[in-house]
């Protein structure tokens, strides 16, 4: 497939302006002011973009939401907190083409009347900070941010505001918070940042990878742009695809393309030609499939009735020589690394899970451990503050639905089915 | 309106709640645990999760909000087994030491697991240690009990608006502490001791002492120390405090207290009370029996009167004291031994800026509600910080910040400097000339409207400063023009009045121009009262000039009616002031004082003639608890009961009447008397007739005496109906007769060159009194002196050095304490402290149109100790 | 500029000075090398926030640091990816070389060791920062070779 998002990645200078701007970037902003605020929102409803951040929520009808709240100043803050672990595919964007992102951002602003922006950067990509810092100050010179964006009167700032360390922070409430300068903590919902957003003010709140694709739509007009990829939920996709595989990395694919072509046709296929064993589709939240799912499409709709989520798109590949209960272990002491002690559930319930696979991994394990982890995690399960807990949850389970059996042969053998343990 | 359905019920709604609160409303309880009413809601706790049809997901009940046509169940195997989980979830880090937990009995989490909780737990991993915190005084920490509602930090950041903790870290390993980690450097309000559900945050004071269940009574009473009046619960065990509480829905203080309300009540158990009145026998004094006491005090006042006259005879009241003390003092004097020489120490400047007020604008006029601030858009401050004098007041206005109004303060803003966008601190002494500038461009921006001609006559004839004449201020006119613009864009103004702006030469213009300020913004006036009841000395007649129920006495009609009342006389002519009654006793006209309460020489200024003068009386009575330093001058010494142990009423700074009540009694309490009791034995004595059974029998004798309390029984009190003003009219309107001592002048700024002594008012004690709370003296252990780092500098200074300071009239040695928000050229230092009255360094004269004290000549010279 | 003014500049981007809170710890942080009561006690100045609000902020970022760290932090992945590709033989490696465990420092104040959750570099793995530069594809054979340019 061509390539829109990760275009001319591979020229050294990509990151500058003035190749982006030879290889025809800045048009769609061009564009863009042409058209009719309401109509770029529009645009972006009738192409089905969905937010490419995890939870795949409609973007047009999100930005429907902030404009129509009639307070000011609204706020426009890009999410570059990738903290989900697994995906490093916004880091292409960031680090590579910054003005692909930043003229989505300048074109969003305009639909949305919004005339700050932030880019929430993780604190772990320093690189990163330097591009996009070079670049906006680029942009500022180029007359594309600033006071009059390209002499169409639109005033339009940005700034980077870099996180510190906290995965919690790509939750959108919590990122505002963070923003505010304050611990970040997801908020209570209703209202939503659409209206009661950063600083008391409607914010919209979007993933690096769904800014980048507003030139595209602008550009390619929303019946062009739906053509790629799942009609329900078109467009290109950022896929990270990463562990046991030939190749891994960044791969720009039509949205719905099935995991197997993602693993064995781009990816290279499990590497050294081992035995597929287990897949985690969207990152370490969502939840463990086994390899009878990889005829899936990879979207919003179909991989939810197999059992999981496209979350952000990361594709982990686990041979036979992985060791899940390891896996698993590795994946909750993250969770509780993380959680970020406001609700009980979550703050208590991902250390002791986090406890018991530890015991189990290391030969403790006893009986009736995995039934306790079962009924935790569903303790768990839908009683969360925000989303984090639930995926920590979520994991637990899809691993025990799926692996029991290995789980199992940790207790009773004190030792791993796999190799590598 | 709004329908809900909540286990079947139909619940209608006025204004959408959250379907917690709607289900409270109908009687459905559902288990809480970071819910805590007053607070915003945080929904962290889980345990108030909810059905709601057509939502997929549990809801917690404390965040959700009902809308019309929600149906929601609270009570299904679902949700109990939720509660169930979330329990043994908080039970899995949590010590269960309830055996030696002081909290168990009161401990929410114990209530709810024996609740709803799970027979058992099954987490069988270690858990988490984290040490308990004994680095404070006053509140240890154990944050293995703590369970993370963080109601302690949204009462901290959200009522008291102090921010002194906030939870470090993150997840399991969030901990709620001080920035210190250590110490709380905050204002001890311990507003987080009533909220905090478990025993994480508790009180040292009587720890591991005491159960909840021990509690053998509760006494509802209002707190001792300031004019604000919260009302607070005092938990008793074998006749003693064990704590003192405040309860949401007793008292207008909607459950907080401050730190000498809630830990300052042990001055009464100090051990240190008079258990026997005392007589001066060859110079010294002895214990003796009461009856000698008394006979004695009432042959000396009898013989003095008929020898010199009622007019020899003098009486010092107290802002402590009950009304009903205060008033049969009053009624000693005036009645029976027909002086009219009766004061107290509101002349300091509570008296004499109400009555200055009142003429300008009628009786009651600083009758307003406190928690009403709390609705205001816009404060004034000037002459004190509130928030140390009258704490809780003090937090109304940080509420009005916090709902985006704006707060400016004229000074330093001290408990209020997070809170004001600004800072305007004058020169000292030049307050004046700034307020006219900013009276000057009010008048601009808000032509006054005509309703009081004798306020507007003044404001015609007022000298504005021109910017060149602002130049000594150290304000400059585009603050002025800041702050005028502030006060004119407010639309619910509150102007706030501390001592400050009435303790200086020409109060009457200070207080005209912040009256004027008032009166241009249609603002409402609060006068800041540093006593419990000063109010009620006014309204009692404890001054020279009133009669109970604040009538002058000069006015015939007036005398006539409470004579016809008592069927006793009254001295035609006002009587003597504080001040003058202190003249007359170094002249020797005034030959005896009767002191109840009150430490003047301590608390006055210029001590050593305030001492000089006092000893050359031929009779000084001092009725206290303790004896204090004028108590150590007196012939005789009559032990009275302290708060706890009495009855009767205080008149807040509000003008409401609340009931003082009797928490200890019996064979533990001290030997002291009531104060009231021990006057009307010495009035009988003295020829007085009536007789009094009860305190109630003393107030129904101001009811018929003072028209203002006409019908207003205990029961009207108890009833929180005892608001001014009262029934029916206040009785004097405006008088418009008053006059404003250099209208048309500026005062030259002074320019000395010794720092100015300055009174330092603090938050954690107040008077003589708090200096025997053990609790008050671990937070604020003694005096020191507070001076800004440069000025320390320039006298070769740091802190913790000891510092003498010292004039004509006395020294002190006191260590240093640096704080960058002090102005230059002040000291400061609390008159609190046995051994260090500040006061006493300090001139003082009486103003000749308020009558207030002010205090001249108080600069001192500042120089290191070396050791 | 003096830190004070740094710090107040900072608070220009956002429409009230607190948004300012995140960016001024790291502006102290880079002094030390870690944020001490005196640094928090700066920033609480500079921007006029409460004391207890900013460490509580502090806090609450595992990026700030709350004790005196090495002249070089190293940042090493050990999420499920790095795990995977061999990031925790690597703690081990660098426990045995150094004597630094993980959350610890040499004692020549060379080193200091934290673990972090995912760096985005999975593709990658095993990764590491060390101070701001970026290293991955780290093996047992180039780590030290890596590490020895730090002095
Ligand atoms: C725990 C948690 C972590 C998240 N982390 C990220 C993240 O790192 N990056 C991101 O873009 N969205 C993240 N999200 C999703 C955001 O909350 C939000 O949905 C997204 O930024 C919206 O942008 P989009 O509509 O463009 O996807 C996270 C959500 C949760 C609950
Ligand atoms: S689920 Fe709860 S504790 Fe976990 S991150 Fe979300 S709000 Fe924080
Ligand atoms: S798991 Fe280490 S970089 Fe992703």
């Amino acid at each position: 497939m061509e390539r829109f998002l990760l275009k001319n990645i591979d020229s050294p200078d990509s990151a500058g302006i003035g190749e982006y701007l030879r290889t025809g970037g800045y048009a769609s902003l061009k564009k863009a002011f042409g058209m009719e605020p309401a109509d770029i929102i529009a645009e972006v409803k009738a192409a089905g973009l969905r937010g490419r951040g995890g939870a795949g929520f409609p973007t047009g009808m999100k930005w429907d939401f902030a404009s129509r709240d009639p307070k000011f100043p609204k706020y426009l803050i890009c999410n570059a907190d990738e903290g989900e672990p697994g995906t490093f595919k916004d880091r292409p964007i960031l680090e590579k083409n910054p003005h692909l992102l930043i003229e989505g951002m300048v074109i969003s602003a305009y639909a949305l009347k919004s005339e700050r922006g932030y880019i929430y950067l993780r604190g772990e990509y320093p690189h990163a900070r330097a591009v996009l810092d070079k670049a906006i100050a680029e942009a500022y010179e180029a007359g594309f941010l600033g006071g009059d964006v390209a002499g169409s009167g639109f005033r339009f700032d940005l700034s980077v505001h870099q996180g510190a360390g906290a995965y919690i922070c790509g939750e959108e409430t919590a990122l505002i918070d963070s923003i505010e300068g304050r611990r970040g903590q997801p908020r209570i919902k209703p209202p939503f940042p659409v209206n009661v957003g950063a600083w008391g003010k409607p914010t919209v709140v979007n993933n690096v990878e769904t800014l980048a694709n507003i030139p595209l739509i602008v550009s390619m007009g929303a019946g062009r742009y739906s053509e790629i990829g799942n009609p329900e939920c078109p467009g290109p996709k950022l896929f990270s695809v990463s562990c046991c595989v030939e190749r891994p990395g960044v791969y720009e694919l039509p949205m719905g393309i099935p995991l197997r072509e993602i693993i064995y046709e781009h990816a290279g296929g499990v590497r050294g030609g081992r035995e597929l064993k287990a897949v985690i589709p969207g990152g370490i939240s969502t939840p463990v499939l086994t390899p009878d799912v990889l005829d899936c499409p990879m979207d919003f709709v179909n991989l939810p009735k197999r059992g999981s989520m496209l979350g952000s798109g990361a594709v982990m590949v686990f041979d036979d020589t992985v060791c899940l209960v390891r896996v698993c272990w590795r994946a909750m002491r993250f969770f509780e690394h993380e959680s970020c002690g406001k609700c009980t559930p979550c703050r208590e319930g991902t250390g002791w899970m986090r406890n018991i696979l530890e015991r189990m991994e290391g030969g403790f394990g006893r009986d009736g451990d995995i039934e306790l982890l079962q009924d935790i995690a569903r303790s768990i399960m839908g009683k969360t503050f925000c989303p984090l807990g639930d995926g920590a949850a979520g994991v637990v389970l899809g691993f025990l639905r799926n692996f029991s059996d290995e789980f199992m042969y940790h207790i009773t053998n004190k030792k791993c089915l796999a190799e590598s343990g | 309106m709004i329908k809900v359905t909540i286990d079947g019920r139909d619940v209608e709604l006025e204004h959408p709640v959250t379907v917690l609160e709607a289900a409270r409303k109908a009687g459905i309880e559902i288990p809480t645990l970071c819910y805590f009413e007053g607070l915003s809601p945080f929904g962290g706790c889980r345990l108030c999760l909810v059905e709601v049809e057509k939502l997929p997901k549990l809801q917690t009940s404390c965040t959700l909000m009902t809308a019309d046509g929600m149906v929601v169940r609270t009570e299904t195997e679902q949700i109990r087994a939720a509660r169930r989980s979330m329990l043994e979830f908080l039970l899995i880090n949590h010590p269960l030491d309830c055996p030696y937990c002081d909290k168990a009995g009161e401990c929410e989490l114990q209530d709810l697991v024996a609740r709803y909780g799970p027979e058992a737990g099954r987490f069988a991993e270690g858990k988490r240690r984290h040490p308990e915190s004994f680095d404070d005084p006053i509140i240890v920490r154990n944050m293995e009990r703590c369970v993370l509602c963080t109601r302690c930090i949204r009462m901290c950041s959200e009522l008291q608006a102090s921010y002194s903790i906030s939870v470090t870290g993150r997840g399991s390993h969030s901990f709620v502490e001080p920035f210190s980690g250590g110490r709380y450097d905050c204002e001890y309000c311990g507003n987080c001791l009533t909220v905090c559900p478990v025993g994480a945050i508790m009180s040292r004071l009587h720890r591991h002492s005491y159960r909840p269940w021990f509690v053998e009574k509760e006494t509802e009473t209002v707190c001792g120390f300031c004019g604000v009046g919260c009302s607070m619960v005092l938990q008793m065990r074998e006749n003693s405090i064990i704590r003192a509480i405040p309860r949401r829905g007793v008292g207008f203080n909607e459950g907080l207290l401050c730190a000498r309300g809630r830990f300052g009540y042990e001055y009464v158990e100090g051990g240190e009370e008079l258990t026997t009145p005392l007589m001066r026998v060859d110079g010294e004094l002895r214990q003796v029996s009461w009856e000698e006491a008394l006979s004695f005090t009432a042959r000396r006042l009898g013989e003095i009167r008929d020898e010199f006259g009622g007019g020899a005879v003098g009486a010092v009241a107290s802002g402590r004291c009950t009304n009903e003390d205060n008033y049969m003092l009053q009624k000693l004097m005036r009645f029976v031994i027909g002086s009219n020489n009766i004061d107290s120490a509101a002349r300091n400047y509570y008296a004499p800026a109400q009555i200055y007020l009142e003429r300008i604008f009628g009786q009651g006029i600083t009758a307003n509600l406190i928690p009403g601030i709390a609705n205001s858009d816009g404060v004034f401050v000037a002459g004190g910080d509130p928030t140390a004098i009258n704490p809780i007041l003090g937090l109304k206005i940080r509420a009005v910040w916090r709902s985006g109004g704006r707060v400016v303060v004229l000074g330093v803003p001290g408990g209020l400097k997070r809170f004001v966008p600004y800072e305007l601190i004058p020169v000292p002494y030049s307050e004046e000339i700034v307020l006219s500038a900013i009276v000057g461009r009010l008048l601009e921006r808000k032509p006054p409207g005509g309703a009081n001609a004798a306020l507007e006559a003044k404001l015609r004839d007022l000298r504005i400063p021109s910017d060149d004449e602002l130049g000594s201020t150290g304000v400059s006119p585009e603050d002025v023009a800041r702050v005028s613009e502030d006060l004119s864009s407010m639309s619910t103004p509150v102007v706030v009045i501390g001592p400050d702006m009435v303790q200086r030469r020409r109060a009457s213009k200070s207080l005209f121009l912040l009256g004027a300020i008032a009166y241009l913004t249609n603002a409402r006036i609060f006068l800041l009262a540093d006593r419990p009841n000063y109010q009620g000395l006014l309204d009692m007649g404890c001054l020279p000039e009133l009669l109970p129920g604040g009538r002058p006495v000069e006015l015939e009609m007036f005398r006539h009616k409470a004579e016809e009342a008592l069927g006793m006389k009254v001295p035609e002519q006002r009587g003597l002031n504080l001040f003058e009654m202190i003249d007359g006793a170094e002249s020797g006209r005034l030959k005896a004082l009767y002191v109840m309460g009150e430490n003047p020489v301590f608390n006055l200024p210029d001590g050593v003639r305030v001492e000089k003068a006092l000893g050359s009386l031929d009779l000084l009575v001092v009725q206290d608890v303790h004896l204090t330093e004028t108590a150590r001058l007196a012939d005789v010494v009559l032990p009275a009961t302290a708060w706890p142990e009495k009855e009767g009423t205080y008149t807040n700074l509000e003008r409401r009447l609340q009931r003082v009540r009797k928490a200890r009694r019996g064979k533990m309490a001290s030997y002291g008397r009531e104060d009231w009791r021990i006057l009307a034995d010495i009035a009988g004595r003295l020829g007085m007739t009536k007789t009094y059974q009860r305190v109630e029998d003393v107030w129904e004798e101001v009811m018929h005496v003072s028209a203002l309390h006409t019908g207003l029984g205990y029961e009207e009190m108890d009833g929180g109906r005892a608001l001014w003003p009262y029934y029916g009219e206040p009785l004097r309107g405006m008088e418009g007769d008053f006059t404003v001592e250099g209208l048309d002048g500026l005062p030259e700024v002074p320019a000395p060159e010794r720092p100015y002594l300055m009174i330092e008012r603090p938050l954690y004690h107040s008077g003589t009194f708090s200096r025997r709370s053990k609790a008050l003296l671990a937070i604020q252990p003694g005096p020191y002196l507070k001076m800004n780092p440069e000025l320390a500098r320039r006298h070769g200074l740091t802190g913790g050095d000891k510092a003498r300071i010292s004039n004509g009239r006395g020294v002190l040695e006191l260590e240093v304490r640096l704080d960058d928000d002090m102005p230059d050229n002040q000291v400061h230092v609390a008159n609190t402290f046995e051994g260090f009255a500040a006061m006493r360094l300090a001139g003082f004269g009486t103003d000749p149109v308020t009558g207030a004290l002010y205090m001249d000549d108080n600069t001192v010279r500042v120089e290191k100790v070396l050791r | 500029m003096d830190i004070m003014d740094e710090i107040r500049d900072l608070s220009r981007k956002y429409p009230d000075r607190r948004g300012a809170l995140l960016p001024a710890l790291y502006v102290v942080q880079k002094e030390a090398g870690w944020l001490s009561q005196e640094a928090l006690d700066t920033v609480s100045r500079a921007l006029n926030l409460p004391q207890a609000t900013v460490k509580g902020v502090a806090t609450f970022y595992a990026m700030y640091k709350h004790r005196p760290m090495g002249r070089h932090l190293i940042q090493l992945c050990t999420n499920v990816a790095c795990m995977i590709m061999g990031a925790e033989r690597l703690v081990d490696l660098i426990s045995g070389r150094y004597g630094l465990e993980p959350g610890g420092t040499t004692d020549d104040g060379r080193f200091s060791l934290v673990i972090m959750e995912c760096i985005g570099a999975c593709d990658r793995a095993p990764a590491m920062l060390v101070d701001t530069d970026f290293h991955a594809d780290l093996t047992a054979d180039n780590i030290f070779e890596i590490l020895e340019k730090y002095e």
